[in-house]
């Protein structure tokens, strides 16, 4: 409920889209029902008035019951713009709130989400958001102002067929689709694991196919497939028998609610308290009532759905920063050494520390290697430097500033960063590049590519500068990426440079080039480079090697690390 | 709805897959018929409804009845709300039990075809391809005959039963939903066509701006590099503001067609009211027959409409049926009619004789390889990454054929061999091994089901992976997730290890065995091959210069083609092998 509040809260500025399109949308509701209960009574008038029985102005409602259908037809066309264009704004309000809390947090407050499917998990909790207005808030209110007034409508011809009527929409609108959801719940559940051991099962054998002939195991894994697939199938009959049974008892509800209706109100006809032609309007009203609750249990069916993807956006969202900008800008350093001094760090209070008294002079210049099995602080301590996390004690400073009078922009404006993880976006390349420097002209693009030594090869392409990366057009091998990132370092021409596993991933082709890259751009800066591989270490003049947050106080013979599995 | 990142299918294609699919009714005749008939059947005990509660309606308007003159018509009224009720309950499941046949048949037959075409042609798909085609791409299929299919039998026969109750009751309504019912679907069908396209280039449009969205915030890290992340939140705000504005032009006109569907829809209902009020006030027609025809006229209707909802059913499942079809297509590998059984001999010999084999995607291969291989010895291939050294291990699997020159064991030409049987003999542990689905001990007991316990941590030990599967939670018995989730490189690569050492086999192909291993661990991995090598052929392919010493010989190949030849224990094989810096002593640490 809390949530719901809050998701609303977010939608506020535009309550009155939201509203415009529940109050069409009531107006489609009411005047279906409207059309036939009025064309029911209207030829029960007409044959009695036809027979002389009484007198009868039938203009007025054949005209109603023509305005009635045209209304219906426009509101319900006015309805759905009204509700896409809400929908619309709502998911754009979403996306930029969204990102607004995400930007401060990024990596940092990531990081524990980083279990590669968090990026998956988002896309679909957004998405799910998204339809919460359509699907579940627009139809719920509709439905729950529209029965209120078909009601109110009832009471004043017969209070008894109101409360029946009442009765039967709570029973199919409501009653129904929510137990459906909870005896759907286990099955649902059950659904998913299923289909999730299937495709696991699935991908395994593809992945797998040589190792699966090898052992003589295809039958048997066929055979497993094939069963994972019949338990998948049973579950959905099961869900379906489920889901199925329930509308039969919602259809049930209206069909005996009219059916009741029309016994109760046949003697408060014969006693002449109603007009004859009433009951053709109540049995109409009656049935046609049951279509304003016809979409609310598909809305409570994701009703749930939405509330976890809410619960957990929001989650995500309310991360504190952990590296604070301090209240005062200090102006940026002139010297780019880099200074630590029994620098102390960990994740959270209940961690080990991270670093665990890491004092350490990189000056101006020169290239420190850093070398250690994973865990050891490496990247922590880039985390530090660029003021994606903040420390616990000790200091740190870049060219006698300390690290925390400066802000994390200016920070992150001293240094470039090349990493594996370094992302490409789906754009063009030339739109890549422009990140490090939006005024970049074209000659001093090329000038970039062409120190990292990927100009050539953007070249081949039919397009240069302007093909796409990723999923869209071109795809880039990995050492062509990794020398764009590169290219991209050289031209932010920050002085200090952090360098993450440079070279990981790629061929020796391409690491070559990698690596007569690097050195071009390693040219007359503060380098730090996290590798395990001892070819990138040509690169530097000094290695420490850090091992569970501390460097490594004495030296370190090759076989010692090679023993310790840090290098091969 | 599928956002539409497939293509749309050419017409022709989309007709060739739709009686692709079609053709599959055959094995559900039965379950569709069910569900037909149930459905026609509720359709016409709907129609019995309107009958019963027309009489009631008409006893008491027009003859003044009271309650106890209608339970005639109200009492069986009850029984058939009762058996309406329950016959459209059964119609959704007669038709979930025919699509749930086709799925399971389909499921197997592709499963099988994909296991025939064998693993040779799955190196060249994207393997998630594959998987999604086997999973969801058959899903999709379900709502084509559990939904699309039934709905479309009934659109057409329920306005029928019903035309033909309406008629004899008032011919001029019978008449107006004549003329009205076929202007619905051929209006469907013209702006369905228009519109269909609209939808999947906005739907298209949707997964784009999407991607864009996830995609900043996948490289927010990056853009905060850059100090560039502020300046992305007006681009997202700009992105969605565009989106919303072409997608409510293209929606404006889009939802124009539904315009047209409800105008006919309801304005018919609603001259039908007119008419029959008229036609009853200069007493053309009785109460009866009036009210009768007024029930049903917004049922005449529904079917049609609901038909429209399936569209998109329809689609999703020919845009499936397209990769299911190809998949099935794909004609199999040629196979000798007659195999032969292997020679029963006591040592195997493999003889490697001028094989040349290239991949015609990208030209690379193998060219005029030759040595030889025997039990209880060990041969190491060394060379760059890509050299064709894991071709060569495929290449003795059978799995690709040589395209000149020939693999002959203890003298038979390998094409000629029995295949199963060939491989019965053979261990492999894949430069990528796979994990499946399944328990520590499952994994290690893939090619010996029947294997003792002993025999298993026999074979852990000896790939040294008894040690971290002690510390897993259930040890033998645990659980492994996704593809090993939660296992490291070395120690997935162990497992397999051990699953190729409890095998047993005369032959042992191991590729990059000693990858991501630390060194004191890859020297007993070593030890253990060394082992292994006293009794079976062992072909060890590395790129680790250190592990491949303890081979009896080492062939280096660069480049598809083999450049040397050495024996391990000979001095100065170390320059031979290798130019650049091999290990991190020469870095000069």
């Amino acid at each position: 409920m809390k949530d719901i509040l809050r998701l609303l809260r977010l939608f506020h500025p535009y309550r009155a889209w939201m509203a415009a399109g529940i109050a069409l949308s009531v107006v489609v509701a009411l005047s279906n029902v409207a059309l036939l209960a009025l064309s029911g009574w209207f030829i029960a008038s007409m044959a009695l008035s036809g027979l002389g029985n009484q007198m009868f102005n039938f203009f007025t409602p054949a005209a109603a019951i023509r305005g009635l259908a045209i209304l219906r037809t426009i509101a319900r066309y006015l309805e759905r713009l009204v509700t896409h264009d809400a929908t619309l704004r709502l998911l754009s309000a979403l996306r930029v709130w969204f990102y607004g809390r995400l930007e401060p947090l990024a990596p940092a407050g990531l990081q524990s989400y980083r279990d590669g499917d968090l990026l998956s998990r988002i896309r679909a909790d957004i998405d799910s958001l998204d339809n919460f207005y359509l699907r579940i808030l627009a139809p719920v209110v509709s439905a729950a102002i529209s029965t209120v007034a078909l009601l109110a409508a009832m009471s004043f011809i017969s209070m008894e067929v109101a409360l029946i009527n009442g009765l039967g929409l709570l029973l199919a609108g409501c009653a129904l689709p929510l137990m459906a959801q909870r005896s759907g719940r286990r099955p649902g559940a059950r659904l998913v694991t299923t289909r999730a051991a299937l495709r696991a099962s699935v991908t395994d054998s593809c992945r797998g196919a040589g190792e699966l002939r090898v052992y003589g195991a295809v039958d048997r894994q066929g055979a497993h497939i094939d069963a994972l697939g019949r338990a998948l199938v049973a579950d959905q009959r099961h869900l379906v028998r489920v889901r199925g049974s329930y509308s039969s008892l919602s259809m049930l509800a209206a069909l005996i609610s009219m059916w009741i209706a029309v016994i109760v109100i046949i003697p408060v006809i014969h006693a002449g308290v109603l007009a004859p032609a009433q009951l053709a309007l109540v049995a109409f009203f009656v049935l046609s009532s049951f279509d304003v609750v016809a979409s609310l249990p598909a809305a409570f069916q994701s009703l749930g759905e939405t509330l976890a993807a809410a619960r957990r956006i929001f989650e995500i969202a309310d991360a504190e920063p952990v590296a604070l900008d301090p209240d005062e800008q200090q102006p940026l350093p002139e010297r780019f050494d880099i200074d630590m001094d029994a620098l102390q760090m960990h994740y959270s209070p209940v961690a080990a520390w991270a670093l665990d008294g890491i004092s350490l002079h990189v000056p101006e210049g020169d290239a420190l290697g850093i070398v250690g099995p994973s865990g050891s602080g490496k990247s922590s301590l880039l985390n530090v430097l660029l003021r994606f996390w903040d420390f616990q004690d000790g200091k740190a400073a870049i060219g006698g500033v300390p690290l925390r009078a400066l802000t994390g922009e200016q920070v992150r404006s001293l240094c470039a960063v090349v990493a594996q993880q370094s992302h490409l976006f789906n754009a063009t390349i030339r739109e890549n590049l422009l990140l490090a420097r939006p005024s970049a002209s074209e000659e001093e693009l090329r000038e970039a590519l062409r120190q990292a030594a990927v100009l050539d090869e953007v070249m081949a392409f039919p397009q240069g500068l302007d093909t796409y990366v990723g999923e869209v057009g071109a795809r880039l091998s990995g050492g062509q990426a990794r020398r764009i990132t590169i290219a991209r370092a050289f031209l932010k021409n920050a002085p200090i440079l952090l360098l993450d596993e440079p070279t990981e991933g790629l061929d020796e082709l391409s690491e070559q080039l990698v690596l007569n890259a690097l050195k071009r751009l390693m040219r007359d800066k503060t380098t730090l480079v996290i590798t395990h591989h001892p070819e990138v270490l040509t690169l530097v003049d000094r290695v420490v090697v850090l091992r569970a947050g501390r460097i490594v106080p004495s030296y370190v013979g090759a076989e010692e690390l090679i023993a310790e599995g840090v290098c091969r | 709805m599928t956002p539409g990142s497939r293509q749309r299918p050419s017409r022709s294609a989309a007709r060739q897959q739709e009686s692709w699919l079609r053709s599959q009714i055959g094995l559900i005749r039965l379950p569709l018929s069910l569900a037909v008939g149930a459905g026609t059947f509720a359709g016409m005990l709907m129609i019995a409804q309107a009958w019963f509660l027309a009489h009631v309606v008409n006893a008491v308007t027009i003859e003044g009845q009271n309650l106890a003159g209608v339970w005639r018509w109200l009492v069986p009224l009850l029984g058939i709300i009762l058996a309406r009720v329950l016959i459209s309950g059964f119609v959704d499941s007669a038709a979930f039990a025919a699509a749930a046949r086709v799925k399971q048949g389909l499921r197997s037959a592709l499963y099988a075809h994909v296991s025939a075409l064998g693993p040779a042609w799955m190196l060249d798909q994207r393997s998630g391809e594959v998987a999604n085609t086997l999973v969801d791409g058959v899903e999709e299929i379900e709502k084509y005959y559990a939904n699309y299919l039934p709905q479309s039998v009934l659109a057409a026969l329920l306005p029928f039963a019903i035309l033909v109750a309406a008629f004899p009751a008032d011919w001029v309504s019978g008449l107006i939903f004549l003329v009205t019912a076929p202007l619905i679907p051929i209006f469907m069908i013209i702006i369905g066509k228009g519109a269909e396209a609209l939808n999947q280039r906005q739907w298209r449009r949707l997964s784009r701006m999407s991607a864009h969205f996830f995609d900043v915030i996948e490289g927010l890290t990056t853009l905060k590099l850059f100090n560039a992340s502020r300046r992305e939140a007006e681009v997202v705000a700009r992105i969605s503001d565009e989106y919303r504005g072409s997608t409510m032009s293209v929606l404006r006109v889009a939802f124009l067609s539904s315009l047209v569907l409800e105008f006919f829809a309801t304005v018919s209902i609603a001259l039908a009211a007119v008419y029959i009020g008229f036609r009853l006030y200069y007493r053309e027609l009785d109460f009866f027959s009036g009210f009768f025809v007024l029930l049903l006229a917004p049922e005449f209707y529904r079917p049609l409409r609901d038909m429209g909802a399936q569209y998109h059913a329809r689609m999703a499942a020919i845009a499936s049926a397209e990769s299911i079809l190809r998949l099935l297509q794909t004609p199999l590998p040629d196979r000798h009619a007659n195999r032969m059984p292997l020679p029963p001999e006591q040592r195997l010999r493999i003889d490697f004789e001028g094989v040349s084999f290239s991949y015609d995607r990208d030209g690379q291969g193998v060219q005029d390889i030759s040595f030889t291989l025997s039990q209880a010895e060990c041969v190491a291939l060394v060379g760059p990454s890509g050299a064709g050294k894991s071709t060569i291990g495929n290449l003795l699997l059978g799995f690709l054929a040589p395209q000149s020159g020939s693999i002959r064991i203890n003298g038979v030409d390998l094409q000629d061999l029995d295949e199963a049987e060939w491989l019965r003999r053979v261990s492999w542990v894949p430069q990528k091994p796979t994990l499946f689905y399944g328990t520590v001990g499952d994994n290690i007991r893939l090619g010996a089901p029947e294997a003792s316990e002993q025999a298993v941590h026999a074979a852990a030990a000896q790939a040294q992976a008894d040690g971290f599967i002690a510390r897993l939670v259930l040890d033998y018995e645990t659980m492994l997730g996704d593809s090993g989730q939660g296992l490291s490189g070395g120690e997935i690569r162990r497992i397999a290890l051990a699953r190729a050492f409890l095998k047993d086999a005369d032959v042992v192909i191991l590729d990059e065995a000693t990858g991501a291993l630390d060194r004191p661990t890859a020297t007993r991995v070593m030890d253990a091959v060394r082992q292994v090598a006293s009794r079976s052929a062992v072909l060890f392919i590395t790129h680790d210069l250190e592990a491949a010493r303890m081979a009896d010989r080492v062939i280096t190949i660069e480049r598809g083609r083999i450049v040397a030849r050495a024996n391990p224990r000979e001095p100065g094989l170390r320059k031979d092998l290798h130019a650049g810096p091999a290990t991190f002593e020469e870095v000069g640490l």
